[in-house]
């Protein structure tokens, strides 16, 4: 366990020398919420329409800033990994008194946390200032949402700040997967109106099954066979990454 | 054994039927040319690869089937430059203690001496990333010496000090030494390791070319006299009449010339020489040193292959 402490300690000890990374890990997502959420929601007026039932914007969007925070959250993690691979320590972490998985679990742990810590301010954030309605009894479900989002993304981002090399080509693969994924999902705009091209590819992406579950737990919305399939997958996923890590890790070192 | 395989590239046997053991506090060399193999073995010894084929053990553990075991004795200097660039160089030093399990006042009291060891006490509060890249490397080291692991693994430690750092260093290792722990060192500077190291194994293209104490090696049948002399005035004349004896090594430094020879007649020879020489003020003989042998050793596997 000390090992472990020892890796989040660490961690926190990086984003202490500088506010930007608690204002990317913790308010990005929020300013999400608080300015894109509330402009589209004024824009719209009425609402939308989801599953037959009318919802506002703002209550569509929260679940989606939630998955937010667990991909920005992976990419700054994987970009440390980037950087401590980089100028080498990476390496002489492996040879430190702790196993690999707890190495990893240290990460994926604090990365949890900066999580947690978003969804308590997306929450406050969505009820107090949007007044959004939120399914409370299913809020431990949520946190558990983020926290295997949180690993998933972050196993996913790893396997290629593990195998890339050159900065400029992390930061167009980063970049890349954000805009592709992220737009190419249901994490701004329902599915159910897209053409069939979008909405096909959009059910094959990890970043739907993971929003669209999160949506169900916090608001009660979707068809719940459909968000059991998700899960599923979403889990598949969070495990095929996971492995795919471990081997793109020991490459690395080689 | 470590084969690397890289897919659409033949497989490359980086370290091939290597054998050897490093008795408890002691200063062991492994030395080679670049891409001999000498870090592909730390990295093996040290648990970041597994080997292909062969059982490798440090303090009695496997570092395949009890790698955490093996992490537990030993502490690394790996060859890439490796400080957290965006840490404090006390909070490295404290990070460092911290992974291996030392903590508060500790980390703290340690943290002092080796402040004042390697004379880093004024760049304490400056951040990895400000540091110059000689200081990376001594706060690198430095973290070494917060903990006191048995075996301490230091991959080219020295590379990129300035000469009182690489002193201060060597004079570290020499007291960890004679404290009981034990030293495993990968140099190119072959004068520390002559310095420092009591057995050594050399090693190119992934094989042992020789293994054995400073002696043994020096020993290994390679008559090699290195002869220094001083001349009182213009020695051009004398050089040409040492060419005879076809020395490895002749360089003229002012009015001093170094040469080296393999036989013991022509060292006899050219003694004899400067001995009727009314120019000669002074002369030493003294045998090869472990940078003569490594060269001849490799050079000659070179020219073999």
């Amino acid at each position: 366990m000390n090992a472990v402490v020892a890796v989040m300690v660490r961690e926190y000890l990086i984003r202490r020398t500088s506010l930007m990374w608690f204002f990317m890990d913790l308010a990005v997502p929020l300013l999400y919420l608080l300015m894109f959420g509330v402009g589209f929601d004024r824009a719209i007026g009425g609402g939308m329409m989801m599953g037959g039932e009318s919802i506002r914007y703002n209550e569509f969007f929260t679940a989606s800033v939630l998955v937010m925070a667990c991909f920005g959250s992976a990419i700054n993690q994987s970009y440390g990994f980037f950087v401590d691979r980089d100028n080498g320590i990476f390496y002489e972490f492996l040879t430190y008194p702790m196993t690999r998985a707890q190495f990893m679990f240290g990460k994926i742990l604090f990365g949890c946390v900066m999580s947690l810590a978003q969804l308590l301010l997306t929450l406050i954030a969505a009820v107090a200032v949007l007044g959004v309605r939120i399914h409370y009894p299913l809020l431990p479900f949520v946190a558990v949402g983020m926290m295997m989002g949180t690993a998933a993304w972050f196993f996913f981002m790893a396997i290629f700040a593990f195998l890339i090399r050159r900065n400029d080509t992390f930061n167009t693969v980063l970049n890349v997967f954000y805009f592709v994924l992220m737009f190419l999902s249901s994490l701004f705009y329902p599915l159910e109106g897209t053409p069939d091209w979008l909405r096909m590819l959009s059910f094959c992406n990890p970043v739907t099954w993971q929003a669209d579950v999160m949506r169900w737990f916090l608001l009660g919305l979707g068809d719940p066979g459909t968000v059991l399939i998700e899960a599923l997958l979403f889990a598949v996923f969070l495990g095929a990454s996971f492995v795919v890590a471990v081997k793109a890790l020991e490459r690395a070192v080689e | 054994m470590k084969i690397y395989t890289r897919r659409r590239d033949t497989p490359l046997r980086a370290v091939d039927g290597i054998s050897f053991e490093v008795p408890q506090g002691t200063i062991f060399g492994l030395l080679g040319p670049n891409g001999a193999g000498k870090s592909t073995t730390i990295k093996v010894l040290t648990t970041l690869l597994p080997p292909t084929s062969g059982q490798v053990s440090v303090l009695g553990h496997d570092v395949v089937a009890d790698p955490l075991a093996v992490r537990r004795q030993i502490c690394v200097v790996l060859q890439e430059n490796a400080i957290e660039l965006f840490l404090s160089v006390q909070d490295n030093f404290r990070t460092f203690a911290r992974f291996h399990g030392v903590t508060g006042a500790a980390a703290d009291k340690a943290m002092e001496r080796v402040l004042d060891l390697f004379r880093l006490r004024e760049a304490r509060k400056e951040t990895g990333i400000d540091l110059s890249g000689g200081m990376k490397r001594r706060v690198q080291v430095a973290k070494m010496f917060m903990v006191d692991k048995p075996v301490v693994f230091l991959d080219e430690a020295t590379t990129g000090m300035d000469t009182i750092n690489k002193r201060a260093t060597i004079e570290a290792v020499r007291e960890e030494a004679s404290r009981g722990r034990t030293i495993v060192l990968t140099t190119h500077m072959l004068e520390e390791a002559e310095e420092l190291c009591s057995s050594v194994v050399i090693i190119n293209h992934g094989r042992i070319i020789a293994q054995g104490t400073i002696d043994d090696v020096k020993d290994l049948g390679l008559r090699l006299f290195n002869i220094t002399l001083t001349f009182s005035a213009d020695p051009s004349r004398f050089i040409e009449r040492l060419r005879r004896y076809k020395p490895q090594r002749l360089d003229v430094s002012g009015s001093t010339v170094h040469i080296t020879v393999q036989e013991e007649r022509a060292m006899y020879a050219i003694l004899e020489m400067a001995q009727k020489s009314k120019n000669i003020r002074s002369f030493e003989v003294t045998n090869a040193s472990l940078e003569d042998v490594f060269v001849e050793l490799v050079d000659k596997k070179e020219t073999a292959a």
